[in-house]
């Protein structure tokens, strides 16, 4: 009965996927032991570095590649033997990949047009679509002539005029630049709601990732290293990796006092406890040194002797809406903390005594790398 | 300043210019020139003005009553059976030469130089000794017919040689190179993405060949096509070799009025002609194909 529920709501499961390419010494294992369920209607990112993985699990979910072992289920069905046209899933391609020989209307009919629909519907889906990405005028074009924001919001119409059940981009956003793609994620986000379609997006950028999904799964050699909302990732990391990859982070190596449930006492350099949180499935040992995640806004100045612990200043680097701050604890581990610039307070000096508040519950354990 | 640069550069190509000028003009003005002179009498030409050429080449007087006057349809099979055999080369060359260039631009980059260098193996060897060696192939007792005979499959030998079969195939042979060559060209810059797209939008393989690759080497055809038609057109040795007396094309049909017809003006006239239809089945060619191209487009 549980199952039967989860096929409804998962557009995607992937069981225990696999895929190797080349054999031998130089085999590469591009996906190992991939479990994973993506749920209809949601915004999902796949988030990681270049070599990852990302891109070979959404070529396995589009048909391109083939799994060499694991099972993959849109919509319930065993896909296994579906070639990719076949699947109701299309692609919006990193280099766009519009049809240079076709117009923009063109362009966007060409899957309905493969599809065998009639004309009328073919030209009012296009329309439609157009529409939809704000590239009514542009009919009659060619992808040359457009700029590459024109060519991304095609590629996009082209890939939603079918009406697939997901819909999968590769980086899509990776060449357009910065003002563009931050217009391109709001438009994203709102093709998405206003569709309801799946979407399966894979980026390296993690605030990308942050901004526009409603779950993110971190990606590192070919495993899931972490999957959750972008809120869970960003202050719940469980590795150092995901720490690191996602935002400015500070790492501190402190020692276990005591372990209560799925919490912990942490000694910090100043001899001071506090609470920290476990990631999930970690038991450490009383006196076992543990790395500690927090982020640079979840502390605050305070004057030397108040605060969790002393610190001196190394450095302050403005950001404009806020100041990162570089200090060294009293045992010589580098700290960051993030003030933001709204009350008009001056820089500390270099080389002065300052103290930090660690924010309530902000510490978190991370497993061992 | 400007003046004297543009003048070097005149002066710079002036020896392409003078090569251009005197061995590709010269000559076809020459030819223009003989075509309405009289023939003389052991061959070569007498400088009388004459239109006799032109009119032999579509015209034929009874031997008996010149004034009878007939179309002359022996010249015009010939040009008939020429366009029609070059055509059906070009068809056949870009049927073979697709997969053939195709499957050399689909290899890894390192291997497709192999290919590349193996199909313009043939090039290497003399065009007359390659086309005895398919003579060798499919004359009456040749390699096939034997095969083909031992095997038990004929008891006669298959009439193969001069045939406008033999002809074909040997142009075909020859000119397959000229097609695979910009074809390969043009898949090697095609964009192999825009076949992943093509089947991600549920094109089948053959919507993927017709509506994304075909489009998109159509450039390797047109470049393919017209290398292979132009010299098939005007192919002397294959036709001469393989198809005889009986398949003759225009180039045998000239070269005979240069030799032992000793008529240089109907020789050059032929020529001329054959320059003319050409030029318009090019100028054909490329109009009907820009146009296409146009209006899907457009």
């Amino acid at each position: 009965m549980v199952t039967d529920q989860q096929n409804h709501h998962d557009e995607i499961e992937i069981v225990r996927v696999g895929k190797v390419f080349g054999q031998g010494d130089t085999a590469y294992h591009a996906l190992i032991d991939i479990d994973l369920a993506i749920r209809s209607g949601e915004f999902f990112t796949l988030l990681g570095p270049s070599g990852c993985g990302k891109t070979t699990l959404l070529r396995v979910i589009a048909g391109f590649e083939h799994p060499n072992s694991g099972t993959l289920r849109i919509k319930g069905v065993d896909v296994a033997g579906q070639a990719p046209n076949q699947r109701r899933v299309n692609t919006v391609f990193q280099n766009y990949a519009l049809f240079p020989h076709l117009t923009v209307a063109q362009n966007i009919g060409f899957g309905l047009k493969m599809l065998g629909r009639p004309r009328a519907e073919i030209a009012a889906t296009t329309d439609e679509m157009m529409h939809l990405v704000k590239m009514d005028s542009m009919a009659a074009r060619k992808p040359a002539e457009l700029s590459g924001g024109q060519q991304q919001r095609v590629a996009l119409a082209r890939a939603l005029a079918p009406r697939p059940n997901v819909l999968l981009l590769d980086e899509p956003l990776s060449a357009l630049d910065l003002k563009l793609r931050k217009e391109m994620q709001t438009e994203l986000k709102r093709l998405q709601v206003e569709t309801g379609i799946t979407f399966v997006f894979v980026t390296h950028d993690q605030e990308e990732a942050l901004t526009m999904s409603d779950r993110i799964a971190v990606m590192q050699q070919g495993r899931i290293l972490q999957l959750g909302t972008p809120q869970e990732i960003y202050h719940a990391p469980t590795t150092r990796f995901v720490a690191d990859f996602i935002g400015e982070t500070n790492v501190l190596n402190l020692q276990v006092v005591a372990v209560q449930g799925n919490s912990a006492e942490l000694a910090l350099p100043s001899g001071q406890v506090v609470s920290a949180r476990l990631a999930a499935g970690l038991v450490p040992k009383q006196g076992d040194t543990v790395a500690a995640v927090i982020r640079p806004e979840q502390a605050t100045l305070t004057t030397p002797d108040a605060g969790h612990m002393p610190a001196t200043v190394h450095n302050a680097v403005f950001f404009g809406t806020d100041t990162h701050i570089h200090l060294t604890l009293a045992d010589g581990q580098p700290f960051i903390l993030r003030r933001q610039n709204n009350a008009g307070l001056s820089d500390p000096e270099q080389g002065s005594q300052i103290g930090v508040t660690l924010a309530q519950g902000a510490l978190q354990i991370l497993k061992g790398d | 300043m400007n003046r004297s640069t543009h003048g070097w550069k005149w002066l710079l190509v002036s020896p392409a210019l003078l090569v251009l000028v005197f061995a590709a003009s010269g000559p076809l003005l020459i030819v223009a020139v003989y075509s309405f002179l009289s023939p003389g009498n052991m061959g070569g030409v007498a400088w009388e003005f004459s239109t006799e050429a032109w009119f032999r080449v579509f015209f034929k007087r009874d031997i008996f009553e010149p004034e009878n006057v007939a179309l002359n349809a022996d010249f015009l099979a010939v040009f008939q059976r020429t366009l029609w055999l070059s055509f059906q080369t070009t068809v056949i060359c870009a049927l073979l030469g697709f997969p053939t260039a195709w499957f050399i631009a689909t290899r890894p980059p390192h291997r497709r130089m192999i290919w590349l260098f193996l199909i313009t193996v043939p090039f290497w060897t003399n065009l007359l000794i390659r086309t005895f060696a398919i003579q060798e192939l499919i004359r009456n007792n040749g390699t096939i017919n034997t095969l083909l005979q031992w095997l038990g499959i004929t008891s006669r030998p298959i009439d193969m040689m001069y045939t406008d079969f033999a002809v074909l195939m040997g142009m075909s042979y020859v000119f397959l190179p000229l097609m695979v060559l910009p074809l390969y060209a043009a898949m090697e810059k095609l964009d192999f993405r825009l076949v992943e797209a093509g089947y991600d939008l549920y094109a089948s393989r053959m919507q993927v060949l017709r509506h994304v690759i075909l489009p998109l080497v159509k450039p390797g055809f047109i470049a393919g096509s017209i290398l292979v038609f132009i010299p098939s057109i005007g192919a002397y040795v294959t036709p001469s070799v393989l198809g005889g007396g009986r398949s003759m094309m225009v180039g045998n049909l000239i070269a005979l009025q240069f030799g032992q017809g000793r008529n240089w003006p109907l020789g050059a006239a032929l020529a001329m002609l054959l320059l003319v239809v050409v030029v318009t089945a090019l100028i054909f060619y490329l109009r009907v194909t820009s146009r296409e191209t146009g209006e899907r487009h457009g």
